[in-house]
Formats: C-alpha cells, sequence, structure tokens
C-alpha cells in the first residue's frame, strides 16, 4: 500500500530573485505547498553609513542621512534634523513647519502610488503598475520643482528648511491635487477597494494578527492595516501635525472591517493618499508668513553645534512607518559622538515573516511586497570590506584573479596553476 | 501616563537616575530618560511591560564609550494615545565582560537588534534565542566589530576603495 511521505523543502528566496525588488534573502521551509518557517538574511546591500559616519560632521551627516534610501529622502533628513535640533534645543520657525509638512506629505503621496504599482505588478496586473507610475510622475515633477531633484531633494536644513514654497509653487501643487482626486483616486479605489478579481487575490493572503503586528512591533501601514492605530505624526505630536488634525488611518473607516490582510495594507495606503493631500490643502491654508530658517546664515550651525551636550532623538512617519535617529552630542566638536538610524523596514520584515508561517507558498511574494520594504535602509549599517578596490566594469581577468585568490585563500594546497589555454587567452598574460 | 508619572512609578521599586526632556518643537514633546544597572535591567523591562503589555519596542543603540559599552533602548507606551510615552532605556556594560541580559522573551522584536549590536558591537546578550549572525557576511572575520573605536575596531588595511574622506588617520598630511 502506498504510504504518505512526509518531507520538508528548503526554498531560498533571494538574494536575487524575480519576485524581490532589492536584495535579500528569505529561506523558506515548506511542508508541501505550506510555508512551516522562515529566516532572514539580510546584509546584500551593505555600505557602512554609521562607520563613515564616525567621520563626518553635522552638515554632511545630514545628506549621508538623506542618500540612506531614495523614496523616502526626505524622511530620513528630516528625522536627523528633529534628532539634532532636540539635542541642541534649536526652534524651528512656522513656516519652516509648515513647508516640511507639505514635502513630506508629497513624499507619501509618490511612494505609496509606487507601492500600489509594485502590488499590481506582483499579482500580474501590470497595468496597474503602469498607470500609477504614469500618475506618479505628476508628483515627482512637483518635487523636482520645488527641490530641484525628482530624489533627493534636500529640503531640509538643521534648524528649518532650504528653500521656500513660493506662489507659483502652491498653485501647481494644487493643480496636482485637483488632478489627483479628479481622475486618479477614483481609479485607484475601483481597482483596490471595488475589484473582485484583486479583492479575490488580495483578501486573506499573509495575514498579520493584531497580536503579532504588535508583539514584533510592526510599523507604519503594516500595523495600521492590522487595527493598531499607531502613527507617529498623530502620537508624537510632531511639528504642526496637531493643528492640522492629523488621525492614523485604519481599514475600517473605508471597508468597516480590519482582517490585516495585504488588502487592508492596500487600502491604509489608498486612504493615506486623500489624508496626504487633505494635510497639504490644510496646510496651505494656514500657513503663516514669515522667516524659513532658524539661523540667519549657515556658517552660525556648526559654532552652535559644538556647544551643545545632550542627546536627542528624533521620530517621524515615514511613508512605511517610523523612522527614528538618535543623536548625542560631542561637546567641543562638530562631529556627533554617535549617530544611529532605525528605518521601519526592519521590524516590519520580521513582522511579516513571522506572518507568513502556515501561508501558502505563492502568497510569499505578494506579502513581502505588501509592506513596501526598502531594503537599502535596512541594509545600512556595516562595513564593506570590498576585495577587489576597483569601480566600474569588472573585466574578466578581475573576475578570474578574484576567484584564483579565493580558492587559493580556501585551500591553499591546490599545487595546480591556472592554464594558458590558447594564445590569445586573455589569461595568458595573467599570472 | 506622563513621564513623571512613569518616573515616579520606576523609582517605587528600583534605584534608578532619571530625569525628563523637553524640545522646543510647537507642541513641546517630553521624553523620560531613564539608567539602570545591567543587574536590574531586566527586571526594569519586565516591570515596563507590565505597565504597559503593548509597549513597542523601537531601537537598540549601542555605543563604544572608551572603557565601557553602553546600549540605549527606545521604547514607545501607550502609543495609541496623544501623546504617547517616550522612554529611553540606557544600561552599560564593561568591555572585558560585555554581558547584557537578552530580552528575547519579554520583547520579541528586540532580537533582531540585539543581534545586530552583538556582530557590530560585539556585546553578548546573555540568553539571546538566534546568535547568529544577520547583515555581516558569514566569512567575515571573527573578533572584528565594526563600530568599536579601539583595536577591534576596523583596521586600516580592511578599507579598500574608501576614497578620501574615509582614510584612517587623516591620509596624507
Amino acid at each position: 500500500m502506498n504510504s504518505r511521505i512526509e518531507y520538508w523543502v528548503k526554498i531560498p528566496i533571494g538574494p536575487i530573485h524575480p519576485a524581490l525588488e532589492e536584495p535579500e534573502k528569505f529561506i523558506i521551509t515548506l511542508d508541501g505547498e505550506r510555508i512551516i518557517n522562515v529566516d532572514v538574511k539580510l546584509g546584500y546591500n551593505l555600505r557602512g553609513l554609521e562607520w563613515i559616519a564616525m567621520r563626518r560632521n553635522y552638515i554632511q551627516l545630514m545628506y549621508l542621512a538623506e542618500r540612506i534610501c531614495g523614496i523616502c529622502s526626505f524622511s530620513h533628513n528630516h528625522t536627523y534634523t528633529r534628532a539634532v535640533e532636540e539635542m541642541a534645543g534649536i526652534e524651528v520657525p512656522e513656516r519652516a513647519e509648515y513647508i516640511r509638512v507639505i514635502v513630506g506629505e508629497l513624499e507619501r503621496i509618490h511612494s505609496h502610488l509606487l507601492n500600489l504599482g509594485v502590488i499590481g505588478h506582483a499579482i500580474g496586473y501590470d497595468t496597474v503598475l503602469h498607470l500609477s507610475w504614469l500618475a506618479r510622475e505628476r508628483v515627482m515633477d512637483i518635487l523636482e520643482a520645488i527641490g530641484g531633484n525628482r530624489v533627493n531633494y534636500a529640503m531640509n536644513t538643521i534648524g528649518g528648511v532650504r528653500r521656500d514654497i513660493e506662489e507659483k509653487h502652491r498653485r501647481a501643487i494644487l493643480d496636482m491635487i485637483a488632478y489627483y482626486k479628479n481622475e486618479i483616486m477614483p481609479k485607484i479605489e475601483e481597482i483596490f477597494l471595488y475589484d473582485p478579481t484583486v479583492e479575490a487575490r488580495l483578501r486573506d493572503a499573509g495575514v498579520i494578527p493584531k497580536r503579532i503586528a504588535i508583539e514584533y512591533s510592526a510599523q507604519g501601514p503594516t500595523a495600521r492595516g492590522s487595527g493598531v492605530k499607531k502613527d507617529v505624526r498623530y502620537n508624537e505630536r510632531l511639528g504642526v501635525y496637531p493643528d492640522l488634525g492629523v488621525k492614523p488611518v485604519t481599514p475600517k473607516e473605508f471597508t468597516g472591517v480590519i482582517k490585516g490582510d495585504v488588502f487592508d495594507r492596500m487600502v491604509v495606503r489608498v486612504g493615506e493618499l486623500w489624508q496626504s493631500m487633505e494635510l497639504i490643502e490644510r496646510a496651505f491654508d494656514q500657513m503663516p508668513g514669515g522667516k524659513i530658517k532658524a539661523f540667519a546664515k549657515d556658517n552660525l550651525i556648526l559654532p552652535k553645534l559644538k556647544k551643545a551636550d545632550g542627546e536627542g532623538i528624533g521620530r517621524y512617519e515615514a511613508p512605511r512607518g517610523e523612522v527614528i535617529h538618535y543623536v548625542r552630542a560631542n561637546p567641543g566638536k562638530d562631529i556627533p559622538s554617535k549617530w544611529k538610524a532605525r528605518e521601519p523596514t526592519f521590524p516590519n520584515l520580521f513582522a511579516v515573516a513571522r506572518a507568513l508561517v502556515g501561508e501558502q507558498l505563492a502568497d510569499v511574494p505578494v506579502a513581502i511586497a505588501s509592506i513596501d520594504p526598502c531594503l537599502s535602509c535596512t541594509d545600512r549599517v556595516a562595513v564593506v570590506d570590498a576585495r577587489t578596490g576597483k569601480r566600474g566594469i569588472l573585466t574578466e581577468k578581475d573576475l578570474l584573479r578574484a576567484s584564483i585568490e579565493k580558492t587559493r585563500e580556501i585551500n591553499p594546497e591546490v599545487s595546480a596553476r591556472p592554464e594558458v589555454v590558447g594564445v590569445s587567452c586573455p589569461r595568458g598574460d595573467l599570472l | 501616563m506622563t513621564p513623571e508619572e512613569f518616573i515616579e512609578r520606576i523609582k517605587e521599586k528600583f534605584e534608578v537616575d532619571a530625569h525628563i526632556s523637553e524640545n522646543k518643537q510647537p507642541h513641546p514633546r517630553k521624553r523620560a530618560w531613564i539608567n539602570v544597572d545591567r543587574t536590574k535591567f531586566e527586571d526594569l523591562m519586565r516591570f515596563i511591560k507590565e505597565i504597559d503589555p503593548r509597549a513597542q519596542f523601537s531601537i537598540i543603540i549601542g555605543e563604544d564609550r572608551g572603557d565601557y559599552l553602553s546600549a540605549e533602548y527606545h521604547l514607545e507606551l501607550f502609543y495609541e494615545e496623544e501623546p504617547s510615552l517616550s522612554v529611553i532605556v540606557a544600561t552599560s556594560c564593561p568591555k572585558d565582560d560585555p554581558k547584557i541580559p537578552s530580552l528575547g522573551d519579554v520583547f520579541p522584536s528586540s532580537v533582531p537588534y540585539e543581534r545586530e549590536n552583538k556582530e557590530f558591537l560585539g556585546i553578548e546578550f546573555e540568553g539571546i534565542p538566534d546568535p547568529r549572525r544577520l547583515f555581516l557576511p558569514d566569512d567575515f572575520p571573527e573578533g572584528v566589530y565594526p563600530l568599536r573605536r579601539d583595536d577591534t575596531g576596523i583596521k586600516p588595511e580592511m578599507v579598500k576603495n574608501a576614497g578620501h574622506p574615509y582614510k584612517i588617520g587623516g591620509g596624507r598630511k
């Protein structure tokens, strides 16, 4: 008689995999189609930012922090400046706080539109990808008009913002909001709230129960999709956000139920698109005039920070969740004695890895995409000991040399020499 | 719960030095900073979890401070209220005995941060459920802790392709 054979299979997804946008590795243990265990390995995108930061002053660090991530570059820059302002007791002019709100919410709109497209791509609905990324171009153009760049707009400085938002920017932003509200949002709601195919695919996939979201400290839309009312802008009383009436968005306000699945996370993102546009409109209504920097000249910043003594924490709700930066002063020096950043993907990855246990293998790509992982943020902290010190394209010779070196390192007793094959072989003059 | 009430409640049970900071935002924000000896650290964290069973764990900030290593833990309590309670608990260990109790069973979300600090600073978290490396490659040399500022840190000959600003020792003078 046929007896049933049970065995577990381990499948690595990543570091490079068609379903992943960025390098990360999930080792998935399977029993048939059911997931038994998920193990996460990070560090394929290490740039050693924290080590580099040990050699940078406060101003240089601002630009380094901005380059942690290309999508939420404003968030990191903003959080870092808040940490420094808290450390040194710097008061930011009110107009600068409003400009920070406007740019921050523009960034949230572009990031959420990006993730909606990625989810469409992950479920094989590529039309959504193309259309939502087309719509995203409008907000990217606005960010370019304000900051001069599509990414890394460098709006913040310690004690304020670097550029003012003028009347022409205001008109362009309000035009953009009208365009989104009238033309894009109805389509997005049609797809992500009412389309039966999308609902059938995303409902009950990658469920993160509320208990696990709390236990593993999930952040941002991942936590709010599971019904945890957590929004740093609200509970930190951040900047001028309390005056604008910000509240955490949960799926309950839209669909009436909270299940904590991929669908709910998408509902939160759609809700936050509406919320961001309303916040920008309200910010324009309330924005006072006046100066935008606490320091009259930029060269006054470093002398002031040299005198500072203490530590500060900055927290901000980035599009993916809570970003937290810590800065501790080094009195008498312009280099802080410690700078440390934590971005939301780090806890979210472990929360989603825990939540995938018991799910189907086919749900893995969409569940991972639904937390909108941003690995270049997460892998920010290490030293890369580059084996070859070259930039540019590695030639065959370089690769061969590296592999011979590696072989000798692993097994020094190898006696064979690489053979010269043929006259024109590039290996001929190698060794 | 205000930070003042929180610190009062901690001080009833533990001997700690604590202070409250306030920043200069339009809506000032208070944070409670607590410094505790590592022998009482785990009990204190358990007590904080009793105060708010849903407390969320944000970050471990490990640092090399000369002859000792410090670790600061940021926690957020009552995060569905406005304002929530932001608490930073700091503890430290000497470099020749770098041991801090692990919080793996109190806050499961702390384990990745402990793994990170273990490989970058060499802090041993006693009782950590998963002691493997997280960010560094598996063939990274043992006994090198990249964020240390002493001999066990990154040696100059390990730095390649680093250009002028990174040069250890300031480069050519």
